[in-house]
């Protein structure tokens, strides 16, 4: 098995090179089957967002494999090899498998921790396997990324604070508040910052929009896309009585919201008021914030709330690589147990304890001569070794093949070799048979014997 | 039945110390499956102690109200209310700062209990006293009252640290960890709703008895002066939450004056021997 990754992201090229490679939901089923058609390609798997073009490849060779990959992108995109190559980056091995778990769990993208990217690697993978462009490997490997992903998201914090302005303000916000709904929003200046805060917001359960500006027309615009009220700017403060969560965005060089105004309307309030300052030169008196009950964030204080989350996903980041490790030596304890020589082995180390049992249980209730005991073991040995011979050589002969692992798990499950996943469960009869083989084997090997015949 | 009130002690004192672990990681990691382990150490450890509480009364022919008595039920009242608590609000974070509270009222029972007789050397006229049902309720509803003055203490706490947190605009790993102030506020409101007329029967039904039993200069003793000075600060605090803009930080910081006097009521001045109210140090 070699497992190749030809690709580029926002960290090798730009988004004009970026734009030019990607495979839309609509081409990824012909790509996948022109990919997998080329010599040396067994299974594919193509992973295109905005911020990368990833092509997963098992392919017979290293070498032939990334050059076969690399001339695939290229002639798909009528693009010129050497023209791609600066950008794209080559990973083979047990590398690819990190590279995969990394990207899943959202450590290579460009905000840290973000969502996103373990949707878009599922949905790559399901276009992969609806294609048959999967197979034991790759569904194996995807599948085990998935659970990396989930992992990460539950096991670390990595995507739980917020990395965005307007994000920020909504967890600062229901930090204060708990829940948004049934909560009231007060919007001062019709600006596209104020909007897009208020839309994120209005997304998170306000249940009312006020709109202050100093051009009326415009605050009843701006309430329209809300659902909200327009209100004339003199009665900014009579509004401020009722709102739980103040943005203020407007053009003006002088404070809109002072200290001194706002103090009266705050000793009549009994909630606490959350003031959201975006604009610049700033619009709210910093004294606001010493009042009681209310709490106010300027864009810096927003920006240094952004930057100490971005700091603690980097702290989490490293948690990650743990577990991601942890994943890493799993799968390859799978790949391993998917290869053909201790598959057989551990087939014939099973007939073996099988042929051993069976044949101390009649020798329990027969009366024989050395001879005849000697003569009954040789008659189960050649039983056994008939019986294996074909199933074996023809096992190895398939492993060789294309779908040599699906030949390896079918001989896995019919001869009962898979651990179970329950300890004590139904399959706890076939582990122990089968660490009594392993014990077999490892005898013999320090013996130096064959298994038993 | 002694034995079994000892084993079922200790063996809650280890399950409250494996909930009070289990708590604090789960508020360091966030990791669910860590509560759930936590909330079943807990509930298994109030099992143990309702039984030690219970083969205890059995022992000794009814509940002994002796100081230990009294702190170890204050501390089951505490359990009791945190459950109800994390059963209504789906908040675990008290747990890590409850369940090690119920922990230490716990060992300070157990500190005092192992240097006090029962009873012992009380006069006729206490003796009198404590015989009425009035007395077992009246310690009853005190120290249910307490064990809500305290989740209203540690409410109160963490909405000032909060509060704290977002005037100076600090975004650290414990603001992430703690529950909202809106909800802060709303548990140790709530917490003060429900003990403070709990507490107020319990202060009514000592005084009745005190009265009825003709106790010379019943309020002139040191833990009653200071339990009417509890009284007194919770009766401010609803009489502030109820006047139209008070802040929210001054109520947190009567609860914790409040707390602090129960404290001193509930161990500092059962050492100082002095008044009517002395029995069962």
């Amino acid at each position: 098995m070699h497992l190749v990754l030809i690709g580029l992201s926002h960290k090798t090229a730009p988004v004009a090179i970026r734009e030019k490679l990607t495979f839309p939901a609509g081409v990824q089923h012909d790509a996948l089957n022109r990919l997998t058609q080329a010599e040396g390609i067994r299974e594919a798997a193509i992973v295109s967002t905005c911020n990368r073009t990833e092509v997963y490849a098992v392919a017979s060779s290293d070498d032939g494999g990334a050059r076969t990959v690399v001339s695939f992108l290229a002639d798909y995109h009528d693009l010129d090899v050497a023209e791609l190559r600066p950008y794209l980056y080559v990973i083979t091995g047990e590398k690819v498998v990190r590279h995969l778990f990394r990207v899943v769990a959202s450590l290579d993208s460009m905000v840290l921790g973000e969502a996103q990217i373990l949707g878009q690697v599922k949905e790559a993978y399901d276009h992969a396997f609806n294609a048959d462009a999967t197979s034991r490997v790759f569904n194996k490997l995807f599948r085990q990324s998935f659970e990396v992903g989930k992992r990460v998201r539950t096991e670390t914090a990595i995507g739980e604070s917020a990395v965005s302005i307007s994000y920020a303000a909504v967890e600062l916000a229901k930090k204060v508040f708990e829940t948004l709904e049934g909560r009231s929003i007060l919007v001062v200046g019709a600006g596209k910052m104020s909007e897009l805060t208020a839309k994120h917001l209005v997304c998170n359960g306000i249940a009312r929009v006020l709109v202050v500006n100093r051009t009326f027309e415009r605050a009843e615009e701006m309430a329209q896309r809300f659902g909200g009220i327009a209100v004339p700017y003199e009665q900014l403060y009579e509004c401020m009585r009722e709102a739980d969560i103040v943005i203020s965005s407007t053009a003006a060089t002088e404070y809109v919201i002072t200290k001194k105004d706002l103090a009266p309307v705050n000793r009549i309030r009994t909630r606490p008021l959350f003031l959201i300052d975006i604009a610049v030169p700033r619009d709210i008196d910093p004294g606001v914030n010493d009042l009681g009950g209310v709490f106010l964030y300027d864009i810096d204080d927003l920006s240094g709330v952004v930057e100490s989350n971005l700091e603690e996903r980097q702290v989490e980041a490293r948690r990650a690589e743990g577990i991601i490790d942890e994943e890493i030596a799993a799968f390859f304890a799978w790949v391993e147990s998917m290869e053909v020589v201790p598959t057989v082995a551990a087939i014939r180390a099973k007939a073996e304890v099988i042929r051993q049992m069976e044949l101390d249980r009649a020798l329990k209730r027969l009366d024989l001569s050395e001879k005849d005991r000697k003569t009954v073991e040789a008659l189960t040995c050649a039983i056994v070794n008939k019986l294996l011979h074909g199933p074996t050589a023809r096992l190895k002969k398939a492993a060789a093949g294309k779908d040599g692992y699906e030949y390896m798990e079918v001989a896995r499950t019919l001869y009962g070799l898979e651990d179970s996943e329950d300890r004590f469960g139904p399959g706890a009869f076939r582990n122990l048979l089968n660490l009594k083989a392993r014990e077999i084997v490892e005898k013999q090997k320090e013996t130096g014997e064959g298994f038993g015949c | 039945m002694t034995q079994v009130s000892f084993v079922a002690f200790w063996f809650a004192m280890a399950l409250f110390t494996a909930a009070t672990v289990l708590y604090a990681y789960h508020f360091e990691t966030k990791r669910a499956s860590l509560s759930k382990y936590a909330t079943l150490a807990t509930g298994v450890g109030f099992l143990a102690l309702t039984t030690s509480i219970g083969a205890q009364s059995v022992a000794t022919d009814g509940t002994l109200l002796t100081g230990s008595n009294v702190l170890v039920l204050m501390a089951w009242a505490l359990v009791f209310v945190y459950f109800v608590l994390e059963h209504f609000m789906k908040v675990k974070v008290y747990g890590a700062l409850l369940v090690p509270s119920a922990l230490v009222v716990l060992l300070v029972a157990q500190l005092m209990g192992a240097s006090t007789d029962v009873l012992e050397g009380l006069t006729p006229v206490q003796q009198v006293l404590l015989d009425s049902w009035r007395v077992g309720m009246h310690v009853a509803l005190v120290s249910f009252a307490n064990a809500g003055f305290l989740i209203s203490a540690a409410g109160s706490l963490l909405y000032l640290v909060l509060e704290r947190q977002l005037k100076h605009k600090k975004s650290t790993k414990l603001f992430s960890r703690l529950p909202s102030l809106a909800q802060t506020d709303a548990v140790a409101r709530r917490s003060v709703v429900w003990a403070f007329p709990v507490y107020t029967a319990g202060l009514l039904l000592g005084v009745l008895r005190a009265i009825e039993t003709d106790v010379q200069l019943w309020w002139a003793d040191i833990r009653v002066i200071l339990a009417g000075l509890v009284w007194m600060a919770y009766a401010a605090y609803q009489f502030m939450r109820w006047r139209k803009g008070w802040a929210s930080r001054s109520l947190a910081y009567i609860a914790l004056i409040g707390f602090a006097l129960v404290a001193v009521l509930s161990v500092v001045a059962r050492t100082v021997p002095a008044g009517f109210h002395v029995f069962g140090l």
